[in-house]
């Protein structure tokens, strides 16, 4: 049996901040480390930290990984570090899911290249708190609030299936808000690309079995409304790319 | 202290104390010499006029009748409101008050018996330097015309023109420019003094004992080699001698290299000190900028925020004590100046008002200490202002809150909580994070229910957001700091309210305007 982890390549404060915020979906955490005795000494932390090297020798993690299953996340503070690992992982586990960091727009390209499936861009990112922090306080506090607080009001997809009654109707005749409470946002199609429900392109599309939806709305209504119209789906993030 | 000395410093306390006096001394120099000064500008716009319809009433009198009423106003209205200012310059130029205060502390402190007399001439001699200032020169010339008989004295209307040095900033940067190559022009003068000296006598002495010539006096030979060495060179007076001759290519050659040591002693001046007259000028416009940013330190954080601020069309200023920084907020289009934003000093020399000029500053080195720091310093200066501040050791979380930071972002702990969007629920996080950022023209507003607004949209169902393609995610009742998703087609709306739409940003324009079009038609 084969065993869903993390693996984290990097000690430092970036990789003990998405330990502790993946620990609840992940049973079983490593963190890397170029310098693992050090970095064994001074670990405060509850997860384990093992030794890694950038060389082919990859005996160490290729045991009992289901790695279809298992996320990978490069946080090394050295770019080219990090890059290359990022090459190197993919090279060896095409199945397993990276999510690396960069610092800037160069190295997410270089790391997007290397067969990254998502790359974190730390400076953009910030900086896009920060500039909405300023100019749309309210937006921001509230999808902060969706996004990473435990409140009410969840974000969702949802699966059209089949006998449902909104089957062979079009996207402008989309009644939820009234009458389920949840308001539909997108289109997510089959390439995993989602589309602005408003979005000229979708106007005249007609729900099919297998549609899939994203809604906001609060949890007691997104579960009933999942009763009554499709199901929670839940995208395996790995074919997502925008 | 005798009797008559102890009611003098008595009554002279009793002058500093009092409110009333201070508070009109006050104004008085905030109007004549204070440039942040609101009202000033309009103080110098109308001595600006007087002295050009001054000028003007000089130039009409040479060939015209000038009617008596103008020619009173000229010489009287005008004189005496420039004789009022030059008093009040007087009085605000040093303080009496303080002179005597600050002697007899000084004589009590050593323990010497007060001299009065020493004390009235330091006020003498404090008074003295403003009278013999080259400003109050100036400001005592232009009152002479008031003795509009004596007809040299009309002349002296000039001097109101050079009154302009007062009013005019762009004039006194020039004048400082050129102050700070005195030691050049010293020695340009001196070599234009010897020029001048040696070639007037010698052209005398060529040229007075010959009948023909025109130069029959050492005037006559001053103003020659003058108006040679300036390469002027009316013609009015020649040298007819060949001595005279030699003479007078000798100082043409001289005055070619004075007219290029001058000029290119001016050009140099101006191009040192450019930067510090752009400084000066962006220095001016800030003092007038209201609702920008303020950033503090220009690093890789810190270009993004501007680059994303900028496109929302928001004003910002960058202050960065390290020169290279400095030149990439330059290069990135930004107005930014050279000054420690840790320093309370900077602050001061700038101008700004943190309380009714900036929006907020943003501390965004990335460095905790230096954030620490510069959040204090502006602290120290505001209550009030809206401090946002990079966290990079969440460690050092509590020492930026009590330093009075108002809203933290630790970039660090940002990942952590995406990375658990990004396993959880990726799609979603991705439609968020493509409505942050106006990915494929979709956008997220907010929209501000304001007076006007409330009393013509009572309910939800009248805002019509579906006809725009609009959708209406919630209402945020900021009075209450509650969200409220989906209201219900009833939901009264209340000024101060915020609307979070949702849609292509083209249709939000629209949505925007037809809101406040109802508004006008409904009127």
């Amino acid at each position: 049996m084969k065993n869903k982890v993390a693996l984290i390549f990097g000690y430092n404060d970036y990789a003990l901040e998405i330990a502790k915020n993946i620990s609840d979906k992940y049973s079983e955490i490593y963190i890397y480390s170029l310098h693992s005795e050090q970095d064994i000494l001074k670990n405060k932390s509850n997860f384990e930290i093992r030794s890694l090297d950038l060389s082919d020798n990859w005996e160490g993690i290729n045991e009992n990984f289901d790695f279809e299953n298992s996320i990978a996340f490069c946080v090394l503070e050295n770019s080219a570090e990090n890059v290359f690992l990022t090459i190197s992982l993919r090279s060896l586990f095409h199945h397993l899911h990276i999510i690396a960091l960069s610092n800037n727009k160069e190295t997410a390209n270089k790391l997007q290249m290397a067969g990254a499936n998502k790359v974190i861009p730390l400076v953009q990112t910030t900086a896009e708190m920060i500039a909405e922090m300023m100019e749309k306080p309210i937006v921001k506090e509230v999808f902060h609030k969706i996004l990473f607080e435990s409140g009410e009001l969840k974000i969702t997809q949802v699966k059209i299936n089949a006998n449902n009654e909104y089957i062979g109707r079009g996207i402008a005749e989309l009644d939820w808000n009234h009458k389920y409470g949840v308001i539909p946002l997108s289109m997510v199609h089959e390439d995993m690309k989602s589309e602005f429900i408003y979005s000229s392109k979708i106007k005249h599309h007609i729900i099919q079995e297998g549609d899939m939806f994203v809604i906001v709305g609060y949890e007691t209504c997104i579960g009933d409304f999942e009763k009554l119209i499709g199901s929670r789906y839940d995208v395996n993030w790995c074919n997502w790319s925008r | 202290m005798n009797y008559f000395s102890r009611v003098i410093v008595d009554f002279v306390y009793f002058i500093h104390t009092a409110d009333a006096y201070q508070h009109k001394k006050r104004l008085v120099y905030d109007i004549l010499e204070n440039s942040r000064y609101h009202y000033k500008k309009y103080f110098d716009i109308f001595m600006i006029t007087l002295i050009f319809m001054s000028v003007a009433i000089l130039i009409a009198e040479v060939k015209h009748e000038v009617p008596s009423e103008i020619k009173f106003f000229n010489s009287y209205v005008i004189s005496i409101i420039f004789f009022i200012e030059y008093i009040l310059r007087f009085w605000i130029s040093s303080s009496v008050c303080e002179i005597i205060i600050s002697k007899s502390e000084h004589d009590a402190m050593l323990g010497r018996e007060f001299s009065l007399s020493r004390a009235i001439i330091k006020v003498i001699k404090a008074k003295l330097s403003f009278i013999f200032s080259f400003k109050a020169i100036i400001d005592l010339l232009a009152i002479l015309p008031f003795f509009h008989e004596l007809r040299l004295l009309r002349l002296f209307v000039l001097f109101r023109v050079f009154k302009l040095f007062r009013y005019a900033t762009s004039f006194q940067i020039f004048a400082s420019i050129l102050y700070t190559k005195k030691f050049e022009f010293l020695i340009l003068f001196m070599y234009a003094s010897i020029v001048i000296s040696v070639s007037s006598i010698l052209i005398y002495v060529m040229e007075a004992n010959n009948p023909a010539s025109k130069v029959n006096t050492l005037f006559d030979a001053v103003y020659w080699s003058i108006v040679t060495i300036a390469t002027v060179g009316y013609g009015d007076i020649t040298p007819i001698t060949t001595e005279g001759r030699v003479v007078a290519m000798g100082v043409i050659f001289a005055g070619i290299s004075l007219i290029a040591f001058t000029t290119s002693i001016v050009v140099s001046a101006l191009t040192e000190k450019l930067d510090d007259i752009r400084e000066i000028k962006t220095i001016e416009d800030i003092r007038k900028l209201k609702g920008f940013y303020l950033i503090c330190g220009y690093e890789n954080v810190a270009q993004e925020v501007a680059k994303k601020l900028k496109d929302g069309v928001a004003n910002i200023i960058v202050l960065d004590e390290d020169v290279h920084r400095l030149a990439q907020a330059k290069k990135d289009g930004l107005v930014a100046l050279n000054y420690d934003p840790g320093d309370v000093q900077s602050y001061k020399i700038i101008g700004i008002d943190l309380n009714t000029q900036v929006k907020a500053v943003l501390c965004l080195r990335e460095s905790d200490v230096e954030n620490v720091y510069t959040t204090l310093t502006v602290r120290s200066i505001s209550k009030s202002v809206n401090i946002v501040s990079l966290l990079m050791d969440d460690s050092n979380r509590n020492k930026l809150t009590f330093a009075g930071v108002n809203e933290i972002l630790y970039p660090k702990g940002l990942v952590g909580m995406i990375s658990k969007e990004l396993i959880g629920r990726p799609v979603a996080f991705e439609v968020i994070h493509a409505l942050r950022n106006d990915y494929y023209g979709v956008n997220v507003e907010e929209i501000l229910v304001d007076d006007r607004m409330s009393q013509k949209i009572i309910y939800v169902n009248e805002l019509n957001n579906a006809k725009f393609r609009i959708i209406l995610l919630g209402i945020y009742k900021k009075d209450k700091k509650r969200f409220f998703f989906n209201p219900i087609d009833g939901t009264a709306l209340e000024t101060g309210d915020y609307l979070l739409i949702i849609g292509k940003s083209i249709f939000i324009k629209e949505f925007e305007k037809y809101l406040h079009k109802k508004i006008k038609h409904e009127k």
